[in-house]
């Protein structure tokens, strides 16, 4: 099968790139929940505080779709719910057991699978609490249980700053992998589409029978499930509807059909400059984050980001690693002013942009912190946006269209094929430093409401 | 340094919107950010940001504009007396010069400053490439009321009034120069302007192509003493910044390296030049018109084609915006030159009404290049 190149685009060249070495991280005392990781949701509390749950029993559901358990990834007793304005369920903690409990689910062995009926593996994806890690194109919400997609997605390629290696994230969970796609393929009966880099030659992708394979090449955000998506199978209305899984999570699928228990690991790279141990680690879901940076606290004034820095969301070390997010990113918070620095010839600054002369050298590791490095104007398209956006979409008129709130022409510029991290990059090279992943992030929310 | 900066510190609350001069904030934002990089964080994803902002940006624009500045200064003088030593020559020619520039930055700056406070937005440091553009494209012998007053209207008519930097339809500076040109012609045509000394009067070499029917433009050209090289070089007569192509040619290079400017423009002008000048080749001896017979390196190196292509008509707002609509709008202005210089032997310069024109149809080359996009994605989706 050909491969599909990518040209525009750019691979932050972040420092403190975390080493490829697998530890584990010991079993965390407290384990939360957080139901903001997940878009729309509704939640509605099943236990209360004081209760008891086992690894993979249900916490809350979604009000929208109630079939759609939210499961603990911990045995242990539910020590606070804490509710903030409005009562909006902000956090569930829960105080992990020495002797862990996993409520226990059918095994099936690798065989069988083929055969299971897809409303069996639904139900059982949908009780254990894994259903949400399927999301949905457009508006990447949780997928819509009652509604079948025309395909399915697994980016296999990640390309994102530090975001863990393809083969480390699934090493040793090969079997429940495969079982995983399979499960995906059977329930669906539509096509699943894994994108994996042109010189991935891993036998691990080789002999996945009931699955679709694709080789994209090029940087970041090659590696995206949108440009995939745009490529492969472009979402053309409201109702086109792709879903998309991580490989991860995929895996840990195919896990609670083998084992019969809900997975409740994951591998993430924990990286960035004011760390001393850039690594990868082995972490339980729901973990926190200072847990997490046990021994390893950063140097000076620091964001903790989980998730990479171009997409993910600044937390406090008391937070947990958010449900979806496979990297914990930490940037200095440098907020020093250099005297004219817009005149100096900025030999360490780090651009895409040909303006300084970094830019003609290849940046090795320009030290990048949470600086806006510049000041808010109006938008001038000097062509920078266009340069690492990798789709066939204008985005320069699409902004325009989502300010003006004109639902019409932002749906025939196709907004319903973009997510705000496909346009990471674009906020990112923005001369005129608008929050471009923030306005897509508004056109979503704005037709999905109105539209 | 730090004194500075505790100064400034000092004065930052009274401008914050609590404070007693919350009006002038743009100013003050402006004299602190010129000074110091902006202390802003993020804070939303992604949490870091390129070292791209709009003030590197437009100083790469002047970087690119110095040489044909140095390069207008020297001329001026140089033409105001070719006998004198260079000094005396940089000396008149910062004389004649500077003045242009100075009037050119205050008062649009005043302007500037005085809108970004009533419409309470930043001041936009787009304003430094306009008032420098504006002088560049000048006889060196102007009025400085003049430049006053066009500066004026074309930072007020042709940027504020359509809601200022990156809003507007027309170039600003090129508004500018319209309106002095259409206001007061004796002062921008005819042969004296070009020089400070009136005994050093010197047709400019468009002109001599235009002067006599019937002839061949090209031989009228050299027969006038002006050389292709020296063309090129640029010791002669004309805008202050428009006439060495060397120097433009390496403001271009700046421009394209850095990407500041889209190389589309500057392709698709040469291109819509040379054929539009390969087709009047053809006209030429079936007509009596002179210009007709221009080469298209005559087009290139004569008038100020070349610093309006590169300076002016990349000005990415008033431009195309999308990659193809580019092409088509540097190939409009390269075609409209030629055609304007053909037709309007009154006043053979035809490079700003080539990209005034192609400003005004811009935005319907865009409209055009995304109806295209949309229907391609139509298209795209029912084949699926």
């Amino acid at each position: 099968m050909g491969v599909i190149t990518i040209r525009k685009g750019h691979d932050l060249a972040l420092a403190g790139v975390p080493e490829k070495r697998l530890e584990n991280l010991s079993r965390p005392l407290e384990v939360d929940l957080f139901p903001s990781d997940f878009r729309g949701l509704k939640p509605r509390m099943l236990v209360r505080e004081g209760d008891r749950v086992e690894a993979g029993s249900p916490v809350f559901f979604d009000k929208r779709f109630p079939d759609v358990m939210f499961t603990a990834p911990a045995s242990g007793m539910i020590t606070s719910v804490i509710r903030g304005e409005r009562r909006v369920l902000e956090r569930i903690t829960i105080d992990v057991d020495h002797r862990e409990r996993f409520r226990e689910f059918t095994r099936h062995n690798m065989d069988w699978i083929a055969s299971l009926g897809p409303s069996v593996i639904r139900d059982e994806l949908l009780s254990s609490g894994l259903w949400p890690v399927i999301r949905q194109r457009p508006f990447s919400v949780i997928a819509d249980p009652g509604k079948p997609p025309k395909a399915v997605f697994v980016p296999a390629m990640p390309t994102a700053p530090f975001a863990p290696d393809i083969l480390l994230q699934l090493e040793g969970r090969e079997e429940e992998f495969a079982a995983g796609l399979r499960a995906l393929a059977r329930m669906t009966g539509t096509p699943v589409h894994v994108v994996i880099h042109a010189d991935n030659r891993s036998p691990l992708f080789s002999g996945l029978g009931s699955v679709e394979l694709h080789r994209f090449r090029g940087p970041h955000p090659a590696g995206n499930v949108g440009i995939h998506i745009h490529h492969i199978a472009p979402i053309r209305h409201r109702e086109d509807r792709v879903w998309y899984v991580l490989p991860q999570d995929v895996a840990r699928i195919g896990g609670l059909f083998l084992s019969g228990r809900l997975p409740v690991e994951k591998v993430i790279a924990v990286g960035g400059e004011p760390l001393r141990e850039r690594h990868y680690l082995k972490v339980r879901h729901g973990v926190r984050l200072q847990d997490i940076l046990k021994g390893n606290v950063p140097e000076g004034p620091a964001r903790i980001i989980s998730g990479d820095v171009l997409a993910g969301t600044g937390r406090a070390p008391g937070d947990p690693l958010g449900f979806y997010d496979e990297v914990v990113s930490v940037i200095p918070e440098k907020q020093e002013r250099d005297f004219m620095g817009w005149l100096l010839p900025g030999f360490r600054k780090y651009s895409v942009t040909r303006l300084f002369p970094s830019g003609y050298r290849g940046m090795k590791s320009a030290s990048l912190t949470t600086s806006m490095n510049g000041s808010r104007r109006v938008m001038i398209p000097f062509g920078n946006i266009e340069s690492v956006l990798p789709m066939d979409i204008l985005p320069t008129w699409l902004i325009k269209m989502i300010l003006a709130r004109d639902i019409d022409e932002m749906e025939k510029l196709g907004i319903y094929e973009c997510d705000p991290e496909d346009f990471a990059l674009c906020s990112f090279v923005d001369a005129s430093k608008m929050e471009i992943s923030e306005i897509i992030r508004e056109g979503l929310e704005y037709i999905e409401k109105n539209g | 340094m730090s004194a500075l900066r505790s100064i400034l510190d000092r004065l930052g609350p009274h401008f914050s919107p609590e404070g007693r001069w919350a009006r002038y904030a743009p100013l003050y934002e402006m004299v602190d950010t010129i000074f110091y990089t902006p202390a802003i964080a993020t804070s939303s994803a992604p949490h870091v940001r390129d070292a791209v902002d709009m003030k590197r940006s437009m100083a790469t624009v002047i970087i690119a504009l110095l040489p044909v500045l140095l390069f207008g200064i020297f001329n001026t003088g140089y033409l105001a007396g070719p006998e004198r030593g260079v000094v005396w020559q940089i000396q008149t020619g910062l004389g004649a010069v500077l003045p242009l520039v100075l009037v050119s930055y205050i008062v649009g700056g005043v302007w500037e400053l005085l809108f970004a406070v009533i419409r309470r937005h930043e001041i936009n440091e787009g304003f430094l490439v306009t008032g420098l553009l504006l002088p560049l494209t000048l006889p060196p012998d102007i009025p400085l009321w003049m430049v006053a007053a066009g500066i004026s209207f074309g930072v007020v008519i042709g940027k504020e009034v359509t809601g200022g930097t990156g809003y507007n339809i027309f170039n600003p500076a090129l508004v500018a120069r319209a309106f002095i040109f259409f206001a007061y012609p004796s002062e921008m045509s005819g042969d004296a302007v070009w020089s400070l000394a009136d005994e050093m009067t010197r047709a400019t070499p468009l002109a001599v192509a235009s002067s006599l029917q019937g002839a061949d433009g090209v031989h009228l050209i050299e027969q006038a003493g002006y050389s292709l090289q020296q063309l090129f070089i640029g010791m002669v007569p004309g805008s202050v910044g428009g006439t060495s192509k060397a120097a433009i040619l390496l403001g271009a290079l700046v421009l394209l390296v850095t990407r500041i400017a889209n190389w589309r423009i500057m392709a698709g002008g040469l291109l819509g030049l040379v054929l539009a000048a390969a087709g009047a080749n053809l006209m030429a001896p079936s007509f009596d018109n002179p210009v007709l017979y221009l080469t298209p390196l005559h087009h290139l190196l004569t008038g100020g084609f070349a610093f309006g292509l590169v300076f002016m008509a990349t000005d990415p707002v008033s431009a195309s915006q999308t990659d193809r609509g580019r092409w088509i709008y540097g190939m409009m202005i390269g075609a409209l030159v030629v055609m304007i210089r053909v037709l309007n032997q009154a006043f053979v310069e035809g490079v700003m009404l080539a990209i005034l024109l192609g400003n005004a149809f811009a935005a319907m080359i865009d409209y055009m290049v995304l109806r295209q996009n949309i229907a391609k994605r139509q298209r795209a989706y029912a084949k699926q």
